[in-house]
């Protein structure tokens, strides 16, 4: 009796400890499933018989009596990949004629016949694993450059943008001046004429009219000299007194038969209100391509370089990529667009906006308001960052017509490791 | 597709004219109306009387199994031959040709599967008046009214149909051009004289001058004219049908299952034609042609075939005439063709599957295709390229969502010449092809019939040499815009042309392919940009004959001679895959149809039901619609709806226009996503019922998805329903096709019938319209009582990864507390099943607590690893025990779980092979 209660423990004990080896689970999970009469499922949903785990029939809904066979339609594979990583594969997977496992464990009853290629997987991860590091602490170096040089350039700008400004106000005081002045040879020129059209007695009139006429900050009179602009208009014949004009008709008319043409005075006013004009609407323009340059440079500064403008060096630059029979071009925050080998170009985008997702906003650029397609959209370009050691794009497609894609790899995209996450690398 | 893309500069500057015309809708002014077709006006213009034919009974002839008679038309004196033929099967067929036409007229040959076997004809009585003659079936008759020229079928005492009853027969016959008469007058006397002079004797009456009508000679549409060097030709027939009020068929028209009247508004065309972006509740033309219509009352089915391959028109009208005292309805069909002769088939039925046995019995069933067929299909206009491919490939896997073929369209070959491949994008289809194959996954690559003009495109330069193409009117090569710009067209109607085309799918040939690539057929209509209403000119010639005679035949030759080659590329051992856009009567014996290029609207998700209903009908069961829709992006719910009710649609096939953005199924967010992915997977546990479906189809030709009155005949609720469908008799499936939906109403059949919610094991009384409430994951799907379905539920990437699984079982009881189906196993691919009798064929009946597996087929041989993992019973009452019994006698106890609530009773892992016989009790 005494020997037959020890055999029983023996057994008992041989069956508890050394547990039978289960297809299909990590070491992490073996302890539920150690061998016993029963087999709870994982989820306690259901108590089985223990011959009934991995005997290709699904008892438990979450499927965790058939962790080795496809019978259970949630349930999932555990490759041991020894050599390589571990991971999980779709219960589906197993026995379905194709080798997933890199141990090839997941086609134990198949006619496939796997290559067992974890630790050629694992060799081949290691390396590119080193590489990657590799390139990113040379990428990140290079980045802290870029972000040095950007600061550089940031500043410069921003002087730049300064000094615009400043000429910008003197160039407003300037031409409130001119202004002024503009409306003051005006009149001086009507008074002149219509004192010419009454000679009598109307010399003191006259005089006023030349002591009136407008002289320039250096006293002499804005007639004789042209300070603003036109100082390389060499090749094109000037326009005024001194060269015959063809007149207007109208200004003919005006002339013809009036007894003040040759009036000395009469024609200096008309000069000078000519010149007044003339002199405003230069200053004019010069100061709107003022603005303009101050307004791109103002938009310039205010796009976001990412947060340490470390793309910042990208601006002003283009990249080139051949792609079969077209070229592309990217010139970061302006303008993406496409040209054919027959010569012509088309505007794949506009710089629009990062459009990355929340946790990773600089990982894409977007650029849309492209050329419309023909019965379809306006073109579009979504660029991928990604980190290396150079600037260069490294591919570029259009997955639908008009949407193209390409991808970016620069060091300002290199960002610090995230604490890896490492072990087994869940599929599902 | 119809749509040109911007990225074809020449050709687009050609097209200018006719793609301004383009907008969203259908261009109408780019197709035909009865009015603008010469012989549609002259014949509709011709109204209902009195016939002018008369029968000249003494020139009657009867031979066993044909009866012959002459008609003349008394106002021009033409003699026309009449041949009567009873047919096996309870069909009549009636033949009119001219007596002496003055040139043969097109009579359509290819489409029958064979001279149909007759039955004798037996006269009972004749007199002066006509005669009659017995149809052999019952009291079923045929009389023959002499002046004016009648036919009536009859049942007893109860008109079936007649024909020529509104005298509407019109026959234009073949003359000379007034203004070359006299000179080939002169020379027919001449040749003629000597040969015919005893029947010229006979011929008491000359043929009298009819008055020349507009459009006899020449017609012009368009800018396009039309020699018509033969002048008129048309026919017309009507036929009445006493007591109908529901006629269904002629495919295809995007339209409602039921036909409507046509009475003041545009006939049903029959035309194949590319329509640009075709409108809905249409009678227009598309891109196919049955004409095939059938007629069905509680009482009787009937079916007419119109044997005719020209530009048809069909014309409806219903009436309600006082019959026996009572109000009947009657419905009146008038059929009109360009050319040809008339040869109708009159299938007598009397019940809905007779009438598609008989129609089957002429022109064949459904080729079976391979398994993997039916599983889901990816297609995009265009995967880009390789790595593209590889890329859509991975998605699948990533996501879960099994597939089984990827598809190439147009971009795919090196600048649209068919049989090669973009030397950049598609540099390496081997590896491709192979990369597929490991995974188990096919691709398609599409081979349209226009072929460039292009001296250095070995495909052109042969069919140039051996003289293939369609030749236009003076003689030279026709040739035509289409996608690859100036093209010419194979004249697929040759048979030494389509025995080379199929030549060309050899491995060798067809460079760059294997085993897993298989092939689409588009354009085939044919598509011509450039030509009157996107087609081919009708004078363009294929050897004697006009296009105008073989027109609707085109797409059907097409898919023919590329079935061929792909079956002749495996050395005849395995099934085809050819997938084909325009049709014809007997085009299901070559593979699968699609709806053509459809839009990503709910209308459009809600006509694939009768699109395909009214295919099934005709013999065409392997149908589909592209799932998204082809033209324009759908929301994520259209798609979604969309996924669900292509799932439970014969042909499961995503496509999408080129300006359209990405819609591979992962990318609407992960709700989306899983809802597609339960829907596919739906359809892959589904593949062992859809398979067992398509191969009824081919024994029998009964459609695989069907109207609910082809299974309840008797019950009139059903005659118009079009929002749902059954496949084959156990399954009916009532899709949500509307935007926001929160529930629908479906009337689930049959008095005395219980059918179960597939999803909830719910049951409900049958003869009823139930609610049912629905969210966006619910695609309402019921098992009728007292059917088996059989289903795998491991689903792997692809259907061939699950080849060996094992079945699960359903059983739905019915009232009487039984149930019974069939299950169908072979090796999938090849034509074993047919050569070498390999398959297994079972039938499982559950009659009196027990379900057997007895053998279908005991002639046949195969091995299957697959087994029986479960059986679920719904509708039973709790057993004490289940025993499972093989057929070496052994018994085993299984075990079993049993959910009151649901009546829902699970049986544990019978275990037994698929292929065996077995027997489980239940006590």
């Amino acid at each position: 009796m005494h020997f037959h209660i020890a055999v029983a423990v023996i057994i008992w004990a041989a069956l508890f400890v050394e547990s039978r080896k289960i297809r299909g689970i990590s070491i992490s999970y073996k302890r539920f499933y150690k061998e016993r009469k029963s087999f709870l499922c994982i989820d306690g949903s259901k108590l089985i018989p223990f011959e009934q785990v991995n005997d290709d029939y699904c008892d438990c809904a979450d499927g965790s009596d058939e962790p080795g066979t496809a019978a259970c339609p949630s349930g999932r594979f555990y490759c041991t990949n020894l050599g390589f990583r571990p991971h999980y594969i779709q219960s589906s997977r197993v026995n379905d004629g194709i080798c997933d496992c890199c141990d090839g464990s997941d086609e134990y009853s198949s006619p496939a016949l796997c290559q067992k290629t974890c630790r050629n997987l694992g060799q081949q991860e290691r390396a590119e694993l080193e590489e990657r590091m590799r390139m990113l602490s040379e990428g990140l170096l290079m980045k802290r450059q870029l972000v040095e040089e950007g600061a550089d350039v940031w500043r410069e700008k921003q002087a730049e943008l300064t000094d615009l400004q400043k000429v910008a106000e003197d160039l407003q005081v300037r031409l409130e001046y001119l202004r002024r002045r503009k409306s003051d040879a005006g009149a001086q020129k009507e008074k002149a004429l219509t004192a010419a059209q009454h000679p009598t007695g109307q010399e003191g009139l006259r005089s006023q009219i030349r002591a009136e006429l407008p002289l320039d900050d250096h006293g002499q009179s804005l007639q004789d000299t042209d300070r603003l602009g036109d100082k390389d208009e060499g090749v094109e014949p000037r326009t005024d007194s001194a060269a015959p004009r063809e007149e207007s008709p109208n200004e003919a008319e005006v002339r013809g038969g009036d007894p003040s043409e040759d009036d000395p005075d009469v024609k200096a006013a008309v000069e000078a209100a000519e010149s007044a004009v003339s002199d405003l609407n230069k200053a004019e323009e010069a100061h709107q391509r003022l603005q303009m340059e101050i307004r791109e440079l103002e938009e310039r500064l205010a796009i976001d370089y990412g947060p340490e403008r470390e793309f910042l060096f990208l601006l002003g630059r283009c990249f080139q990529i051949t792609a079969y029979e077209y070229s592309y071009t990217l010139c970061p925050f302006n303008q993406v667009t496409q040209k054919s080998q027959m010569g012509t170009e088309v505007l794949l985008g506009k710089w629009d906006a990062w459009d990355g997702p929340p946790e990773d906003l600089y990982g894409v650029m977007k650029y849309d308001r492209g050329e419309p397609c023909w019965q379809g959209p306006t073109r579009s370009t979504h660029v991928q960052l990604v980190c290396g050691t150079d600037s260069t794009l490294r591919w570029v497609k259009e997955p639908s017509k008009c949407h193209y894609a390409m991808e970016l790899q620069t060091p300002a995209a290199c960002q610090p490791q995230q604490p890896s996450r490492r072990g087994v690398h869940n599929e599902l | 597709m119809a749509a040109p893309t911007d990225r074809m500069g020449l050709l687009l500057v050609a097209l200018l004219p006719v793609l301004f015309s383009i907008a969203d809708a259908v261009d109408r002014s780019n197709f035909k109306t009865c009015d603008q077709s010469a012989f549609c006006k002259r014949q509709r213009d011709v109204k209902p009387g009195q016939s002018p034919y008369r029968a000249l009974l003494e020139t009657m002839e009867l031979s066993e199994a044909r009866l012959t008679l002459q008609l003349i038309n008394d106002n021009n004196k033409v003699r026309l031959l009449l041949e009567l033929y009873r047919l096996q099967g309870n069909m009549t067929r009636v033949r009119i040709n001219e007596l002496k036409p003055l040139r043969p007229r097109y009579e359509v040959p290819d489409v029958l599967i064979q001279e149909p076997p007759t039955e004798s004809l037996l006269l009972l009585e004749r007199d002066e008046h006509g005669m009659v003659l017995s149809l052999g079936v019952d009291d079923q008759r045929l009389i023959i009214n002499a002046r004016p020229f009648r036919l009536d079928i009859m049942d007893g005492p109860k008109v079936l149909l007649s024909l020529n009853s509104r005298g509407l027969l019109v026959f234009e016959h073949l003359r000379l051009r007034k203004d070359t008469k006299t000179e080939a007058d002169a020379e027919g006397v001449e040749n003629d004289v000597e040969q015919n002079e005893a029947e010229k004797v006979e011929e008491v009456e000359e043929v009298t001058e009819e008055e020349e009508q507009p459009g006899m000679w020449e017609e012009t549409f368009k800018s396009h004219s039309d020699a018509k060097p033969s002048g008129p030709s048309s026919i017309s027939l009507d036929f009445s049908f006493p007591g109908v009020d529901h006629v269904y068929g002629i495919p295809e028209h995007a339209d409602s299952l039921k036909l409507r009247t046509t009475d003041g508004g545009e006939p049903y065309r029959l035309y194949n034609l590319d329509v640009f972006q075709y409108e809905l509740y249409n009678p227009m033309a598309l891109y196919g042609a049955v004409p095939v219509l059938l007629s069905h009352t509680a009482e009787r089915t009937m079916g007419l075939f119109w044997l005719n391959a020209a530009e048809t028109w069909v014309d409806i009208s219903s009436s309600r005439a006082v019959q026996g005292g009572g109000d009947a309805p009657q419905t009146d069909v008038r059929w009109i063709s360009e050319s040809g002769i008339i040869d109708v088939f009159i299938m007598l039925g009397p019940r809905p599957t007779d009438v598609i046995s008989q129609y089957a019995s002429l022109t064949g069933t459904q080729s079976f295709p391979p398994l993997s067929a039916l599983a889901y299909h990816q297609c995009r206009w265009n995967y880009n390229d390789q790595e593209d491919v590889q890329a859509v490939d991975n998605g699948f896997d990533e996501y879960d969502i099994p597939y089984d073929f990827i598809w190439l369209d147009i971009e795919h070959t090196d600048g649209k010449r068919y049989f090669t491949w973009d030397p950049n994008k598609f540099s390496q289809p081997r590896e491709m092809l192979q990369n597929l194959k490991d995974k188990k996954r096919k691709m398609v690559t599409i081979v349209d019939p226009h072929i460039k003009v292009d001296s250095s495109y070995k495909i052109h330069k042969e069919i140039r040499s051996k003289d293939f193409y369609i030749k236009n009117k003076d003689g030279g090569d026709y040739e035509g815009w289409c996608w690859p710009g100036n093209a010419g067209y194979p004249d697929f109607t040759n048979p030494e042309m389509r025995a080379w085309w199929a030549t060309m799918f050899a491995y060798d040939q067809y460079e760059g392919t294997m085993d897993n690539l298989y092939t689409w057929n588009d354009m085939n209509e044919p598509s011509v940009f450039n030509g009157p209403e996107v087609t081919m000119h009708k004078d363009a010639l294929h050897g004697g004959w006009e296009h105008r005679d073989v027109h609707n035949l085109y797409g059907f030759y097409v898919q023919m001679a590329t079935a061929q080659g792909l079956i002749q590329r495996s050395g005849g051992v395995e099934r085809p895959f050819v997938l084909t856009r325009a049709f014809f009567a007997g085009s299901q014996r070559y593979g699968a149809v699609w709806t053509g290029d459809n839009a990503a609207e709910w209308g459009h998700l809600k006509m694939s039901i009768p699109m395909c209903l009214s295919l099934g009908l005709v013999g065409i069961s392997f149908c589909g619609a592209d799932v998204g829709g082809f033209f324009k992006t759908p929301s994520p719910e259209l798609l979604v709806r969309w996924y669900q009710a292509g799932a439970y649609q014969p042909f499961f096939r995503a496509h999408a226009h080129l300006d359209t953005p990405r819609r591979e199924p992962w990318l609407f967010g992960p709700e989306n996503t899983a809802l597609i992915r339960e829907a596919v997977r739906q359809r892959y546990t589904l593949l062992p019922y859809w398979y067992q479906l398509f191969y009824n189809a081919h024994r029998t030709g009964q459609p695989v998805m069907r109207p609910l009155w082809l299974e309840y005949p008797g019950d009139p609720a059903t005659f118009a329903i079009e929002d749902e469908f059954l496949l084959g008799k156990d399954l009916l499936v009532h899709p949500v096709t509307d935007e926001g939906s929160h529930g629908v109403t479906a009337f689930l059949p049959g008095e005395g019938e219980v059918w179960y919610d597939v999803h909830t094991y719910k049951k409900h009384q049958g003869n009823l319209n139930l609610y049912i409430p629905v969210t966006m994951n619910s695609i309402p799907v019921f098992q009728r009582g007292g059917s088996i379905i059989t289903r795998k539920e491991r689903v792997r990437r692809s259907s061939s990864c699950m080849e060996d699984d094992p079945y699960t079982l359903y059983v739905a009881v019915n009232a009487q507390g039984t149930a019974e189906g069939e299950l169908y196993i072979d090796d999938g691919h090849t034509f074993n099943y047919e050569k070498q009798n390999q398959f297994i064929h079972r039938r499982l009946t559950f009659t009196e607590g027990s379900l057997s597996s007895s053998n279908l087929s005991p002639d046949s041989q195969f091995s299957t690893a697959s087994w029986v993992e479960k059986v679920i019973f719904i509708g039973v009452p709790k057993p004490s025990a289940a025993t499972l019994r093989t057929a070496d006698g052994a018994e085993s106890p299984l075990e079993f779980e049993f959910d009151p609530a649901s009546e829902l009773l699970a049986l544990r892992k019978p275990g037994v092979n698929a292929g065996a016989d077995w027997t489980i009790h239940l006590r």
